[in-house]
């Protein structure tokens, strides 16, 4: 029962959620638009999400859904908080360009 | 009441200051030397009643335990004639703020002087540097001086935070000073031991430490260098004594050649110094930088009178320099310098400004008859019998370098033809004199009879000749 | 420090007269000083006044002073404990006695005399607080039972002298003069104060009954040591090679306190100091032949440089060092009764001479070169009777007092085993005799050099006290005179009982005697060929510009102790204050604080190179980071274990 509960091979979802890790990390290192920056980190943290949902559902083990919700969670926060300061930063701003942006520069 | 209340005193005075109008300098003065001199008039009846209350249990046992020891007492009595002298003589703009300053420098030096407990001690030691500093800040002439001075000496009350909760692992206790039967052991005690020696020679000043000094006593206004020179040079000696040699007599043994070494040198090269500076104030720094080390000399040749001595002219020098810091903030005050190049000659319209800057003048200089003089010769006699004759004939030799360069600073500023280009002054006021007389009496007295006056107080507190001349081991 | 039985000098009790006399001058300096913008020219009767009642009270203490109890001679009377074991006290023996008498007595004279010479001085009332505060002063140091005492005196003489050397501060030369005096004595002080660093060392005492009564156990060494130092004090306050050159700029100040301090009271100190020590001294035969040659030194070049001043207090100032150079060698080989007569007799002619000499230089309106004046015999008879007296005296002429105490010293340094000494003294007082004489008639003979046109007169207060300056100055002598039997002799009985003769000299008194009296006549006789005849005076402006111009340097340059001074120590002392304070300070010490907190700023400059501010640079080292750390664990063997 318990190894049939998952239908497809744990290593696919293992696979795929690499795949929208590093296209999310990449996403976020070479794009210069804040939005699609954050979008990618969006995508990096479903990938993550991922792997919770499928050892949960591999192991019968609920700790990993409740920490989906928490990561879901987090994630709303961040993109509440990360678009508010891309709106405060590039409120004035003719384009939107992270590189153009250099408030920490020691 | 008891200790604490002495050094709450202060404190509250100030905060009454600060709720005084802005510009009432003349309330705000009366209030301040009332406060002064309501501390100078409680001490005896105040500061040897303790106060403990527990403070922390662990890591180490730690009190707020005020009180005071034979020579903290007397220091106590230094720093309240000083401090009411200073604001009495205060005559800076925006005095109310000043002044309130100069009542919380008072009260922190209060709880330095009277804790029995080495982490308040420390805690005094930090707290006693912001009134300078805000006052380096507000009256000074460069910010660089306030942020040299402060940034010195927290570097040294760094050193002397570790090296307190260091001892309070050791001990189990900082409930110490006082105590004579704490003897430290374990591999971090000769750490300890540097941790305090370096706080101490920071703050008295001894050389090399000592470039904060001269900046900050010709930058800060003449009232408040004269209770900085005046005692709170003292804090590293009343360390030295209070906790290095009570606590720690085998390391300050071991280290003894250096720092006789290091007081030595400090004697000759604050002279050397002082001998071509151009500022009055400049001349009075490098002076006390030449005295105070001799002081050291005197603590680390372990021998009773050299000690009791020690406490003379630690007593001494916080009156002769405090008359001198305050005699050359009126010349400033006046002439608007204390340049040597630019004053000359004022003595012959300011006699009275003169015979006021001349006393403390030979007090430094260590005319016999003066306190000064009592000082040196007990401590002198004291390092002769300990065997360090070479450092006997050095200090000799600071003693007529000193005549030349007090001489030097006295004669350019009141004698010579008048100058032409300096404003005609009125001579001392009232006030003024006021504010110098007990200091000068004061010296006066110690010098003619320092064993009565060391001894007067006995009923009071434990006589410190005899207190000092016994070192607590 | 072992407490010892007070072994003391006099019969202990309580004298009200010597604290009297010992404190009313003090008195009187404080009121002066106090309420001196009130009293104007009161100041002056208040304060001779308060010296007159001290030396009243001084002659009033004569029988105290001069008892014979026990083993004790003369008062003592405790005063107080300055510090523990350091008790004082004063003692009035007849040592001190003599010089109380001579301070407060020639003191009294001459600030009667100060009131007529500093009447109309804007700070009137200032110089008679500073005059009685010397006397006060100088009473301290002879009046001190112990050396702390003496030291405090010792130094308060100095202040004092120090204010009245720069009583005119306008003038920076006596500022200048003021300063130089103050440091050279301070030197004096520390010389004494070493001295006594040793003697608490070894005796645990500082009263002069237990040092003298422990010092047979000393060392030779530590006994050298002792007098040595303690001879660096006397060599600072009584102007002795090589700490001499305060003492001629010391002029500057006003004559009657040339008269007083740097004449007859001050000056003497040292002479004091070795004769109140003198059982150390004739413990110590190194110490007394290094006084003794050193008081010899300063006789002659005194006199050398005397034959070559033209400012009259100048030659007055040199010849006082060189009297006074007798007196230390006189003390200073063992020949204490002679040496301290010599003070006695110095105080009284030297005193006379500068007041004669201040009546001139107050009659002409501040003229001091000798080669401005002349032929004042005539326009001053006065003054020329008590300069002349005293010239006379000084020199050495018979019956006069200066012969008798001369002679003591003369013939002591014969007694006392130093013959070559005798032969510098002979010499000396042959000098003596040229340049004094010198000083007379260029001064009163011949014709007036000056320019001023009306001569003032100088009143009574200033006439009388020269006038009763004559007698001792004449007859003080004879009390020396008859030898043992002399009142001289009988007075200090006992006082000098280690100075005993050590040898029996070749020739006998009388032929020093005649041998002295020669050479002074041919002193003389210069003297008067080469001034006072009337062929001399005839051109004497031109001659004496020429003699001028014609000093040799090492005379005007004063044997170039003051430029070897200069470039020995006050120099290197401003050199090394200046390399120190421009160089060493701000650059090597403060320099390596200000590298400390400098090197916290590069630091921060360093890692400020990191913090690019681009977001995406920051997430790459992030990821970076990330994979170095995966790398670790997926890479370390047993990582993963």
């Amino acid at each position: 029962m318990i190894e049939n509960a998952l239908p497809v091979a744990i290593g696919n979802y293992v696979g795929l959620s690499a795949v929208l890790f590093f296209i999310g990390l990449t996403g976020v290192l070479i794009r210069r638009n804040p939005l699609v920056m954050l979008m990618s980190i969006e995508l990096m943290f479903n990938a993550a999400n991922l792997l919770f949902l499928a050892f949960a559902r591999a192991w019968v083990h609920n700790a990993g859904h409740i920490f989906a919700f928490l990561v879901i969670t987090v994630a709303a926060a961040e993109a509440a908080i990360g678009l508010a300061i891309v709106v405060a930063v590039f409120r004035d701003a003719p384009f939107v360009d992270v590189d153009e942006v250099r408030l920490l520069k020691g | 009441m008891n200790a604490l209340g002495l050094v709450l005193l202060p404190f509250a005075g100030a905060v009454a200051i600060w709720l005084l109008p802005r510009d009432n300098r003349t309330a705000a003065r009366a209030l301040g030397t009332l406060v002064a001199l309501a501390t100078l008039a409680l001490t005896p009846a105040w500061a040897t009643r303790a106060f403990s209350v527990r403070w922390l249990s662990r890591p180490f046992a730690a009190a707020f335990h005020f009180g005071a020891t034979p020579l903290s007492y007397w220091l106590v009595l230094l720093l309240a004639v000083c401090s009411a002298c200073a604001i009495f003589a205060a005559n800076v703009p925006r005095a109310r703020d000043f002044i309130a300053w100069m009542l919380v420098l008072e009260g922190s030096m209060l709880g330095l002087f009277l804790a029995r407990d080495l982490l308040v001690f420390a805690l005094f030691w930090d707290l006693m540097l912001l009134p300078v500093f805000f006052v380096l800040i507000g009256w000074g002439r460069h910010h660089g001086t306030a942020w040299r001075y402060l940034i010195y000496n927290f570097s040294g009350g760094l050193a002397l935070l570790f090296a307190t909760a260091a001892f309070g692992v050791l001990d189990g206790s900082t409930d110490v000073i006082g105590r004579g039967d704490v003897h430290l052991i374990g591999s971090w005690v000769p750490w300890i031991f540097a941790g305090f020696a370096f706080a101490f020679l920071v703050k008295t000043p001894v050389f090399p430490f000592h470039t904060w000094m001269p900046a900050t006593y010709s930058d800060a206004p003449g009232p408040m260098v004269a209770v900085v020179s005046g005692v709170q040079s003292k804090a590293g000696l009343y360390g030295f004594i209070a906790i290095t040699l009570a606590f720690l007599p085998d390391y300050l043994h071991q280290y003894a050649g250096l720092l006789v070494g290091l007081g030595a040198l400090s004697i000759l090269y604050g002279a050397f110094v002082a001998l071509v500076q151009n500022d009055a104030k400049r001349i009075v720094a490098y002076s006390s930088l030449s005295h105070l080390g001799l002081i050291v000399v005197a603590i680390v040749a372990f021998q009773p009178l050299a000690l009791a001595g020690a406490v003379l002219y630690m007593v001494a020098h916080g009156l002769f320099s405090a008359a001198l810091f305050l005699a050359l903030g009126f010349v400033e005050e006046r002439e608007g310098t204390s340049l040597l190049s630019r004053l000359r000659g004022l003595g012959r319209d300011n006699p009275r400004l003169s015979g006021a800057l001349c006393i403390g003048a030979l007090a430094a200089l260590g005319l016999p008859g003066l306190a000064g003089f009592a000082g040196e010769i007990a401590i002198l006699i004291g390092v002769y019998q300990s065997g360090l004759v070479w450092v006997t004939a050095i200090a000799l030799a600071g003693i007529v370098l000193a005549s030349a360069y007090v001489l030097r600073m006295f004669q350019d500023v009141m004698n010579g033809p008048v100058s032409p280009d300096l404003p005609v002054r009125p001579d001392l006021t009232w006030r003024e004199g006021l504010a110098i007389a007990p200091l000068a009496a004061a010296l006066i007295l110690l010098g003619v009879n320092p064993h009565a006056v060391l001894t007067a107080s006995s009923a009071q507190s434990p006589p410190v000749a005899t207190a000092a001349i016994e070192p607590p081991r | 420090m072992t407490p010892l039985h007070h072994a003391t000098l006099g019969v202990d009790g309580t004298y009200p007269l010597l604290l009297g006399l010992w404190l009313l001058p003090l008195l009187g300096a404080v009121l002066c000083w106090t309420f001196g913008p009130q009293l104007k020219a009161a100041a002056g009767w208040l304060a001779t006044g308060f010296l007159g009642c001290s030396f009243a009270a001084t002659v009033l203490s004569w029988p105290a002073g001069t008892q014979l109890i026990g083993g004790a001679h003369g008062a003592h009377q405790a005063l107080l404990s300055w510090l523990p074991g350091l008790d004082f006290g004063l003692l009035l023996d007849p040592l001190s006695l003599l010089w109380a008498l001579v301070i407060t007595g020639v003191g009294f004279l001459i600030h009667l005399y100060s009131i007529g010479y500093m009447h109309g001085d804007r700070a009137f009332a200032r110089f008679f607080a500073y005059m009685n505060f010397f006397v006060f002063a100088m009473l301290t140091l002879v009046l001190s039972d112990n050396f702390i005492g003496l030291l405090v005196g010792w130094g308060l003489v100095g202040l004092a002298s120090y204010f009245l050397i720069g009583f005119w501060f306008e003038r920076p030369s006596a500022v200048a003069a003021a300063r130089k005096a103050f440091v050279l004595n301070v030197v004096g002080d520390v010389g004494i104060m070493a001295a006594v660093f040793i003697i608490v060392a070894h005796v645990g005492s500082i009263g002069f009954g237990d040092v003298f009564a422990a010092s047979p156990g000393f060392g030779t060494g530590v006994l050298f040591a002792i007098c040595g130092l303690l001879f660096v004090g006397a060599a600072a306050k009584s102007a002795q090679i090589p700490l001499h050159t305060w003492l001629p700029d010391a002029m500057e100040g006003p004559t009657p306190v040339s008269a007083l301090i740097h004449a007859a009271t001050m000056v003497t100190a040292g002479v004091y100091l070795i004769a109140r020590c003198a059982p150390l001294w004739s413990a110590s035969p190194n110490a007394q032949l290094l006084v003794g040659s050193i008081g010899a030194a300063t006789a002659l070049a005194g006199a050398l440089l005397g034959m070559v001043q033209w400012d009259i207090k100048r030659i007055l100032a040199y010849s006082t060092m060189s009297q006074i150079g007798y007196m230390i060698m006189g003390v200073g080989v063992g020949a204490y009764d002679g040496g301290v007569a010599h003070f006695l007799t110095h105080a009284f002619f030297k005193a006379q001479l500068f007041l004669g000499s201040g009546l001139i230089i107050h009659a002409l309106a501040n003229e001091q070169d000798v080669r401005r004046m002349g032929g004042l015999r005539s326009k001053m008879p006065f003054a020329f009777v008590a300069m002349a007296t005293g010239v006379v005296a000084i020199c050495g002429v018979p019956g006069f007092s200066g012969y008798f105490s001369k002679d003591r010293v003369i013939y002591g340094t014969l007694e006392h085993g130093h013959p070559w000494l005798f032969g510098v003294a002979v010499v000396t007082a042959g000098i003596t005799a040229y340049y004094m004489f010198r000083m007379l008639f260029v001064t009163f003979m011949g014709e007036y050099r000056g320019d001023v046109d009306h001569v003032h007169l100088p009143d009574w207060t200033m006439n009388l006290p020269v006038g009763i300056l004559i007698v001792p100055t004449i007859g003080i002598g004879w009390l020396m005179f008859g030898g043992d039997a002399s009142p001289w002799n009988r007075f200090f009985a006992g006082q000098f009982a280690s100075g005993a003769p050590v040898t029996q000299p070749a020739i006998s008194e009388g032929l020093t005697t005649w041998i002295v009296l020669a050479v002074v006549a041919a002193g003389i006789g210069i003297a008067y060929l080469r001034y006072g005849t009337a062929t001399a005076s005839a051109d004497a402006p031109a001659r004496l510009e020429r003699e001028a111009a014609s000093v040799p340097p090492v005379l005007a340059n004063a044997f170039y102790f003051d430029a070897i001074i200069d470039a020995l120590f006050v120099r290197t002392s401003q050199g090394l204050g200046r390399f120190l304070g421009q160089t060493a300070d701000p650059l090597l010490v403060d320099g390596a604080v200000r590298e400390t907190a400098l090197s916290a700023g590069w630091l921060g400059a360093l890692t400020r190179s990191f913090q690019t501010g681009l977001v995406r640079a920051y997430a790459l080292v992030l990821v970076a980071g990330a994979a170095c750390l995966i790398a670790y664990y997926a890479l370390a063997p047993g990582a993963f274990r």
